[in-house]
């Protein structure tokens, strides 16, 4: 099977931009759903989500709630390179010029969603239709990936879309890890307030981990125990053990993937040095950067490899 | 006349069980199922390109639900005609490239080729598989009052719209489920599958396994939507000119993520003049390097072939007739419709003298653009096309202005005539095939002529009926096994 690395550039793309917004919704609505939970004089920053997004953008102040401004920054900013509309509208674009290599009803989904997105985004501020609007960004983004897993055949567009995939889910979580858990960890022990389970509940359920987690726990949620789960239960198909894996049995299917399995295996090492930043914030955060940048390697490798003949 | 009401208001024999049907269901029915077809339509993703202050919209296919139905044994008729009048434009094309004899025979005037837009001089001498340069033909036809197919143009470049004839029968499928059950329409699926092995076809000698790629000149032209409808379903790669690269060995290569693979047949859809920067534009970006050089060495096919334009011109058109006796020895089977030759003094005297009762063309534009309907024009734009055609006779000609024939379409009142033309596509290589219909486009504006859908036409579906349906189906096998079921486990339901 031949496979162009123009096209082979746009499936990985298509892949990590549609990712990326299901990711943001993920984020979005567990930071709704725990806030729910709050009294009403609990302080809660939205504003650390704009750094999850990995955006450094300082939004303008407000009184009050920030909740409203970062909402939509996330959401319906088309300035915002990273909000939900911006990611879907390239997920189509990317895919519009590989649907002879996609199962049809994989474009008809995208062009769905990408539809639905561009219509509803902006009335998504509000709290009640932004709920449905999350949901069905997470859903369509699932219907993609379980059109082509049902439906295409194994080949290299295949493992590019998985590569694509898992490349930006690991990057989520470990901005997810380095912003929130990070600073979660550097309270003080005192100053641990009343709801730090609830917080790092919010933790894992943005990565959609929490069922899983106490799974596999069946313990109480403590924090170095979620940061240890998300970077190393190879079983979870969101901590970055686990996404280094299917990544790495992807790039093996591919031909000519030494450079890239380099990069690979240091992002492996980098990940192993993480081990004693579990239980310090600063570390893990500093150890998040670091992963953060092999990530990017990799990115870089695809590109020199495969996108660039 | 119209094709599926007679003079008395009566349905004709094809359209009997259509019309019954949509006077069962009526206006309300057949408007809801309109917007789940537009809908449909929408979702699919179904679109064409339109150009519009500087930016390009994406809009969705119009398509009316309400088909045009053909007899087929007037199909069949009609097939055979197109499958000549190909054969012909074919031996003319080789014909002009190599000996020309038809030249020499004084039966087609040298001045034509010699200053023909789109005559190649760089493709003399080129011989290609089978003699075949317009692999693939779009030809509009129309239906004049007395009933008869016309050849309208034969669009022998890059003709589109063949994936909107396979859309459309997949959305008029759910639209009108009623009258598939009970009717013989003829498929249209099987295009793509004879458009393969035509390309197939054309690869070097001794190539196996060919590699097809359809080049496109990417998202922003307006009929990207069937380059990638194509190349999806004849599992081909769809390629940009940035794609393909032509190596020392004069063959023609794809950049993938192996390295370079060789490609053997291009279905090219992109103008001549863009397809080789050495050759023809050199500020193209769109075309390959050195392409022409690998044409010419037989390494590689193109359909069409560069140079088949030049039968693909308003002006060249009105010697095909000539063309078939000429080459094939036989009498045209299909009509063209009667044109004057503005380039020839007693032709032209006759055109400026009637301007008023004919349609004036320009030779070399497509998608209806320069048209001037005589009925229709004011004094001030007969005077301008008066002045054209005296300034450059050859570049026009001239028909009577036909009264196309309507078919019901759904429009705000309900069903109403609207006028319509209809587009095979003809494959030629070793053999010929013609598609079951084609596209019938539909002017929507009432009374309007125009039919192309960058300016307002809409399409519908075309069904050929065979006449006699078939006589019982046969019976489905009742020996399949039945589905697994879930083993019921002693703690359900107990």
């Amino acid at each position: 099977m031949v496979l162009l690395s123009r096209v082979a550039d746009r499936i990985y793309w298509g892949a990590r931009y549609i990712e990326r917004a299901e990711d943001t919704a993920r984020v979005l609505r567990a930071f709704g759903e725990v806030f729910a939970d709050y009294p009403r004089s609990a302080t809660v920053r939205w504003s650390s989500l704009v750094a999850v997004a990995g955006s450094d953008v300082e939004l303008p102040p407000t009184d009050g709630s920030d909740e409203i401004p970062v909402v939509k920054f996330l959401i319906s900013d088309r300035e915002h390179q990273n909000s939900v509309v911006i990611s879907v509208e390239r997920c189509r674009e990317n895919l519009r010029t590989c649907r002879e290599v996609l199962p049809r009803p994989a474009w008809a989904a995208v062009n769905d969603l990408s539809m639905y997105v561009q219509t509803h985004a902006s009335a998504a501020a509000g709290r009640f239709q932004r709920g449905q609007f999350l949901n069905r960004v997470i859903d369509d983004s699932r219907r993609l990936d379980g059109v082509l897993t049902s439906s295409m055949s194994r080949d290299e567009a295949f493992d590019l879309w998985r590569i694509g995939r898992y490349l930006e889910r690991t990057d989520m979580t470990t901005r997810v890890l380095g912003v929130r858990a990070a600073t979660l960890l550097s309270l003080p022990p005192g100053a641990a307030d009343e709801f730090a389970e609830v917080r790092w509940m919010s933790v894992l359920s943005s990565l959609s981990a929490l069922q899983m987690y106490q799974r596999a726990t069946k313990g109480p949620i403590d924090g170095p125990g979620v940061v240890r789960f998300l970077l190393f239960d190879y079983r979870f198909p969101r901590s970055v053990a686990g996404c280094l894996t299917e990544l790495r049995a992807s790039v093996l299917r591919l031909p000519r993937h030494d450079s890239v399995l380099g990069v690979i295996d240091d992002t492996d090492r980098e990940l192993r040095s993480c081990r004693p930043a579990a239980d310090d914030g600063a570390a893990l955060d500093d150890a998040m950067d670091r992963l953060q940048r092999a990530l990017l390697r990799i990115g870089d490798a695809m590109h020199d490899r495969y996108f660039m003949v | 006349m119209d094709e599926l009401i007679d003079e008395a208001g009566r349905p004709r024999p094809v359209a009997g069980e259509l019309m019954a049907l949509l006077d069962r269901l009526g206006p309300d029915e057949l408007r809801d199922r309109q917007r789940a077809t537009d809908l449909e339509i929408l979702t699919m993703g179904i679109t064409f390109t339109v150009y519009s202050d500087g930016e390009n919209i994406d809009r969705a296919w119009p398509f009316d639900i309400i088909p045009r139905l053909i007899p087929g044994d007037e199909w069949a008729q009609v097939e055979i005609g197109l499958a000549q009048r190909l054969r012909a434009l074919n031996h003319f094309i080789d014909d002009v490239y190599n000996e020309q004899r038809i030249v020499e025979a004084g039966i087609f005037p040298r001045v034509l080729l010699d200053d023909s837009a789109n005559y190649r001089p760089e493709c003399r001498g080129v011989s290609p598989k089978f003699g075949v340069w317009a692999h693939i033909s779009g030809t509009d036809l129309v239906r004049d009052a007395d009933g008869q197919f016309y050849v309208l143009e034969d669009n022998l470049r890059v003709p589109s719209g063949v994936s909107y004839v396979l859309e459309n029968r997949a959305v008029a499928k759910r639209t009108f489920p009623e009258l598939f059950e009970r009717q013989p329409i003829r498929p249209v699926d099987g295009y793509t599958d004879e458009l393969n092995k035509l390309l197939t076809s054309l690869a070097p000698d001794g190539r196996t396994d060919a590699h097809i790629a359809v080049l496109t000149p990417g998202i922003f032209n307006s009929a990207y939507f069937e380059h990638s409808f194509l190349a999806q379903r004849m599992g081909a790669e769809l390629v940009e000119g940035a794609d393909l690269v032509v190596g020392d060995d004069e063959c023609v290569y794809m950049k993938t993520i192996q390295g370079r693979e060789r490609v053997d047949v291009i279905y090219r859809r992109i103008d001549d003049l863009f397809l080789d920067p050495e050759v023809f534009r050199a500020d193209s970006t769109l075309g390959v390097p050195g392409l022409m050089r690998a044409w010419k060495a037989g390494n590689v096919g193109i359909a069409n072939a560069p140079g088949a334009g030049v039968a693909d011109d308003k002006c060249v058109y009105a010697w095909v007739p000539e063309m078939v006796r000429f080459y094939l020895g036989e009498e045209p089977l299909i009509n063209n419709v009667p044109t004057y030759r503005c380039m020839y003094d007693d032709e032209r005297a006759y055109v400026l003298d009637h301007l008023d009762e004919l349609v004036l063309k320009p030779a070399n534009e497509s998608g209806g653009y320069g048209i001037v309907i005589g009925n229709r024009a004011t004094a001030a734009e007969l005077e301008r096309a008066a002045a054209d055609v005296r300034e450059d006779p050859r570049n026009w000609v001239a028909q009577p202005i036909l009264d196309l024939s309507t078919a019901p379409t759904l429009v705000e009142g309900g069903l109403e005539p609207r006028h319509l033309d209809l587009r095979p596509f003809v494959l030629t290589g070793e053999r010929s095939y013609v598609t079951a219909g084609g596209l019938t486009r539909v002017a929507l504006v009432k009374g309007s002529l125009v039919v192309n859908s960058s300016q307002g036409g809409g399409s519908k579906d075309t069904w050929i009926i065979n006449s006699a349906p078939a006589a019982g189906s046969p019976a489905r096998s009742d020996t399949q096994t039945g589905s697994q079921s879930q083993t019921q486990s002693a703690g359900v339901g107990g």
